[in-house]
């Protein structure tokens, strides 16, 4: 494959890219200078289905969500690991199988750390 | 490379230790742990090695770097026995974390692969972040973690896109690799190694709080709680100046032309920013956050007149530097507890009036310290700085040199308010009371800034 | 030997005292007295030691003390190497006499005794190692040390605006040795050791072979260039930095001025550059505005001190290092130098005149005193040299007088104001006479020393082949202006009849004991210097001759 390539190569790109934003650009300009506007309270308030507005926009939620996410995400993102692992594990041998045991250590050592501290309590 | 291993497990070891009913034994067991990495580290002595398939090289300029970077850390931690007292506080955390920090900071000073710089920055920061954030019920300090980390994600991806270009330019992330190359391209040096270079020292730069990337260091300094701001200003300032100089005087000295001018430039402004705003502080906390700006400004001088002296000159200075320091933030960190006003702590000049009289002992810390920090003669900190000049006037820079010397005269003035309030001022009656332990770090720390002041030969030939 | 026990007695009695409990009944103005008694007889024995024929440094002593490997600058070495010489001598001298004054001066200190008279012998050690090191960074290491001892006594004994007058002295002297500092690196990479160049150079096979034909060898060996570089040991020595053929070829500040900075060879800015750390210290106007602050503020014994000692270290560096290191630079400049002292000597006098604070007055006396020391200096006569060792000796002795004065009216009455006071005479008859040695001596009558160290700088002024005739013309007037600010206060403080601003004249008591014994040896003093002034110009002619044989050009 030839890997060199002229910079005008890339000219239909560019073109394409013009050409997207020309249209984003002109459909957001033509709307709001030929759209009728009537304003309102009603109209200028933010729609929540239909529904008479309540409270404030910024409720605080139960920090366990993110706690909870963070930890899903870690270990989730750690048990990819196993994967190349499980794919090469003739070739790895005894050391890797060593190396796994070792991480899936830490790995159960934080965990064990996570449930002392109580983050898996929900009340 | 033991010691990274040792901290990751000693550092997961003090998380399982914060279970244990009483939280005595984590201080010691701490100490002990930095002292056995300390112990380990110097098994390397004399050697050059590579470890961990070509990713981490070590010399005596790293171990001299680990030294102090770990010293730091024992003395920071010596002087954290008001967590026991602290009902908010989580020692165990605390500890794990500055252990784990450590890793990052061993990681920086020895990297032989970017990729590594890049973890260890990363290892650095993250433990910042949250320390900085430590105080839960402090806005201060949950600005400061906040501010840090935005900045600090920032600045670190600037300098994970350099990395990037340095790879496309170069094929390679090790640093001697990149060194042949610009060797061999002496003449055709790709023009993404340019940008790599300029993204990798804004990255850098930004680290050790070097102007015009230091906004978020008065902030950051001022909100964390004291102690961290000590270590932060001690262990990650002298880590990020180990990691500048490896890359600089190994990658990039063959494009030495090329960057010179801009960290020159950099450095004087650095030194102008750090040493007049600090003039104009009322916290001592926020001047010593601009002072240790100006002293970035000091490090950096070596850097650009990057010569054969720099690693000695830079070795000297960041011990100088962090020995000062964190005397410095050790007498404040009792001050500021005991002699609270309305807003709690304590933390501006006059917190220190007529502390020489009461407490005769934390008066001669900070003053010794102080002096060592403005670089009066028979300290650290003269010497320190007279390397750092020495290389300077060696390599012919003697603007940058007039200017520095300059500078460091204004420093005089807003170190010295300090040992105004302390001597010359009244002040409360009451003596500071200081735990034995806590004194004779401080009293080390002292007797340290001095001998060196006395026989600067003493680390003659380690480097 | 005895040079190292001057500069060392003192640390280790500062060292004592600071370690001695805190206890009202240790004696530590007793223990102070004694080291300082101690000093004086050490200064003496050095003086008969001294052969007062010889030119070169005597005494000498040398060690060394810290070697720091720099790369491919080599080794930093700096020595612990001290020597007098009959321009240092005097000052030596001079200096323990004042300090055992000031300790004298100092016994009614009675706040925090201990920390006083530890910093007070902190102050004699460095003051001493200043004038007698020949090493050029031991000396930077005293010079600016010596800041530290003298920034508490101002800022923790002195007046109501002791901070702002601590920060300014500081600042502005520390401004001034940094200075010294920039041009002392640049020094220290351009000059060699010949010693131990010619034993790396395999040309000697010890240092204690070498000799002069050999240094001269060396030196014709590094002005070819045969030399290589891993082989030139740099020095700080003040010896081997005063002498030309010791220049590297090509360096940052060698004799051939190659080196330049928008057109001003590299030697003479750090000729300025030296000057002006010294000139500070002197005070040179416009420099001199720390001065007045520092002097009101001080205590007693501290402006004697101040006053006594410590500007001369400002001449000292003149000759020893801003001359005696750049002698092109002391010649090319010789009228603007010149210009300046005697801008000082008038616009001291006329600001002398101006003031109402006794103190204050004395103060710009000072700086119009000292400015005939830049004159003499800069005139490169041997009149002139040594007319402004003299003026440095007569000066140090008289001023210290009249801050003692000043400090006998102030400690009764709490008031320096001139127009505070009339008819003292009545009262204080004792007092009032030796007021008048001490003004009578100022401004320079016959007989006193005051009167030879003016003369001989003004005949050094008109003999200058640099200098031309105007100058120490006008000059002069500064005499006619001490005349008049002295008489005046005279007039105005002693005669006529009792009268005080406050109503007190029942605290006007003459002076007692301890006053005495400090103000009559001064007065004693200052008249015999004025008698026989071969005494000291016997002790200082050799030295400035051969200090001379560089201007001959």
């Amino acid at each position: 494959m030839n890997a060199s390539y002229l910079p005008s190569d890339y000219l239909p790109v560019l073109i394409q890219l013009g050409l997207a934003l020309g249209f984003i650009i002109t459909t957001m300009i033509v709307t709001h200078s030929i759209g009728p506007k009537r304003k309102s309270q009603k109209k200028d308030d933010p729609f929540e289905c239909g529904i008479p507005v309540e409270g404030d926009a910024r409720t605080p939620i139960s920090i366990k969500y993110f706690l909870i996410a963070i930890l899903f995400v870690l270990f989730d993102v750690e048990v990819i690991f196993l994967y190349p692992w499980a794919v090469n594990f003739k070739g790895l041998g005894v050391t890797g199988f060593i190396e796994m045991v070792l991480f899936m250590g830490l790995l159960l050592a934080g965990f064990y750390y996570i449930i002392r501290k109580g983050v898996l309590k929900w009340e | 490379m033991l010691p990274i291993i040792l901290l990751s497990v000693f550092g997961i070891v003090l998380l399982f230790m914060g279970f244990l009913k009483s939280k005595v034994l984590l201080l010691p067991a701490t100490l002990v742990f930095i002292l056995a990495a300390l112990a380990t580290t110097f098994m390397d002595w004399g050697k050059t090695y590579l470890y961990f398939q070509n990713m981490l090289l070590t010399n005596n300029l790293a171990i001299l770097f680990t030294t102090i970077v770990l010293l730091s850390a024992f003395m920071v931690v010596a002087l954290s026995n008001s967590f026991i007292e602290d009902e908010q506080a989580q020692p165990a955390e605390y500890y794990a974390l500055l252990l784990f920090s450590l890793v990052g900071a061993i990681m920086m000073i020895s990297f032989e692969n970017l990729i590594m710089l890049f973890v260890g920055v990363e290892i650095l920061s993250v433990a910042m972040y949250v320390l900085a954030g430590s105080d839960k019920h402090s806005p201060r300090s949950n600005e400061a973690a906040l501010k840090y980390f935005l900045m600090g994600a920032f600045a670190t991806g600037i300098m994970l896109f350099g990395i990037a270009l340095l790879y496309g330019a170069t094929g390679t992330f090790v640093v001697s690799g990149i060194k042949s190359y610009v060797y061999t391209n002496a003449y055709g040096v790709s023009l993404l190694l340019y940008m790599g270079i300029i993204l990798l020292l804004i990255g850098m730069l930004f680290k050790v709080s070097a102007a015009p990337f230091h906004f978020w260091t008065p902030d950051v300094y001022d909100g964390t709680p004291g102690l961290f701001t000590a270590f932060m200003s001690t262990v990650v300032k002298t880590a990020g100046f180990a990691a500048l100089f490896r890359v600089l005087s190994v990658s990039f000295v063959g494009v030495y032309s090329f960057w010179w001018g801009t960290l020159a430039a950099l450095t004087c402004l650095t030194l102008l920013i750090g040493n007049v705003t600090a003039v104009y502080q009322t916290s001592f906390k926020r001047m010593m956050a601009y002072s240790s700006i100006s002293h970035a400004g000091y490090l950096l001088i070596g850097l650009t007149a990057l010569g054969t002296q720099t690693k000695q000159a830079l070795v000297f200075y960041s011990l100088a530097y962090s020995l000062a320091t964190i005397s410095a933030f050790g007498v404040l960190l009792v001050v500021s507890r005991q002699r609270q006003d309305t807003n709690g702590v304590n933390e501006n000049f006059d917190a220190f009036n007529g502390l020489a009289r009461q407490n005769p002992l934390l008066g001669f810390v900070m003053a010794v310290s102080m002096l060592s920090l403005a670089g009066i003669p028979l300290t650290a900190g003269f010497w320190g700085k007279f390397m750092i000049f020495t290389t300077a006037a060696d390599k012919g820079i003697y603007w940058i040199l007039v200017f520095a010397v300059l500078m460091s005269t204004v420093g005089i003035y807003y170190y010295f308010r300090v040992i105004i309030a302390m001597y010359f001022r009244e002040g409360a009656a009451e003596p500071v009371k200081v735990a034995p332990f806590y004194r004779y770090v401080l009293i080390a720390a002292t007797i340290l800034t001095l001998v060196l002041g006395l026989a600067p030969g003493l680390l003659e030939g380690l480097v | 030997m005895i040079l190292s026990l001057l500069i060392f007695l003192p640390l280790i009695g500062a060292l004592v005292v600071a370690l001695l409990p805190d206890n009202q009944h240790i004696p530590f103005k007793w223990l102070t007295l004694g080291v300082a008694m101690a000093e004086l007889l050490l200064s003496v024995v050095a003086y008969t030691q001294f052969d007062q024929q010889q030119a070169g440094y005597q005494l000498l002593e040398q060690a060394d003390w810290i070697t720091l490997p720099l790369g491919n600058l080599g080794v930093v070495s700096i020595d612990y190497l001290l020597g007098v010489d009959g321009i240092s001598l005097p000052l030596v001298v001079l200096s323990s006499v004042i300090l055992l004054i000031g300790v004298l001066s100092s016994w009614t200190i009675e706040n925090r005794q201990k920390a006083y008279f530890s910093l007070y012998l902190l102050l004699s050690g460095t003051i001493m190692g200043c004038f007698v090191a020949l090493d050029f960074f031991l000396f930077f290491l005293f010079f600016e040390f010596m800041l530290l001892p003298m920034y508490f006594l101002i800022g923790l004994w002195g007046g109501p605006r002791r901070e702002y007058a601590s920060i300014k002295f500081f600042l502005y002297t520390l401004l001034g040795s940094v200075l010294i500092l920039l041009v002392m690196i640049g020094l220290y990479l351009s000059v060699m050791d010949p010693v131990s160049t010619a034993v790396m150079a395999g040309l000697a096979t010890d240092a204690a072979s070498v000799d002069q034909d050999l240094i001269r060898l060396v030196q014709a060996q590094l002005a070819d260039m045969h030399i290589s570089s891993s082989q030139i040991v740099h020095t700080f020595d003040l010896r081997y930095m005063a002498d030309g053929g010791n220049y590297l070829p090509n360096a940052f500040l060698s004799g051939a001025g190659e080196t330049t900075f928008w057109g001003i060879p590299a030697r003479m800015i750090a000729f300025w550059a030296v000057f002006l750390g010294f000139a500070i210290k002197l005070p040179i106007v416009p420099l001199h505005t720390w001065l007045p602050d520092a002097h009101v503020e001080a205590p007693t014994p501290v402006s004697v001190v101040l006053a006594g000692v410590l500007l001369k270290i400002g001449g000292y560096g003149f000759i020893r290092i801003a001359w005696g290191l750049f002698p092109d630079g002391g010649a090319q400049y010789a009228q603007t130098l010149a210009g300046l002292g005697v801008l000082s000597i008038v616009y001291g006098g006329l600001n002398a005149l101006a003031q109402n604070d006794l103190k204050k007055m004395i103060a710009y006396s000072s700086v119009s005193h000292m400015g005939f020391v830049l004159l003499g200096v800069a005139s490169l006569t041997s009149e002139g040299i040594n007319g402004a060792i003299y003026q440095m000796v007569s000066h140090g002795v008289l001023s210290a007088m009249l801050f003692l004065i000043v400090g006998v009216i102030y400690d009764r009455t709490h008031d320096r104001r001139i127009d505070s006071y009339r008819g003292l005479l009545q009262v204080m008859p004792h007092y009032a006479v030796l007021t008048a040695v001490a003004f009578f001596g100022s401004l320079g009558l016959p007989g006193f020393s005051g009167f030879v160290g003016e003369l001989f700088t003004l005949m050094g002024g008109f003999q200058s082949l640099w200098l031309p005739g105007w100058l120490p013309s006008v000059a002069v007037s500064g005499i006619v202006l001490a005349a008049a600010y002295l008489l005046w206060s005279l007039q105005r403080m002693f005669f006529g009849p009792l009268w005080t601003r406050d109503g007190v004249e029942s605290t006007l008591t003459d002076l007692n004991g301890r006053e005495r014994l400090m103000l009559i040896p001064l007065g004693l003093l200052a008249l015999l210097l004025g008698l026989l002034p071969n005494v000291l110009f016997n002790l200082s002619n050799a030295t400035v001759a051969q200090w001379l044989e560089k201007f001959n050009v």
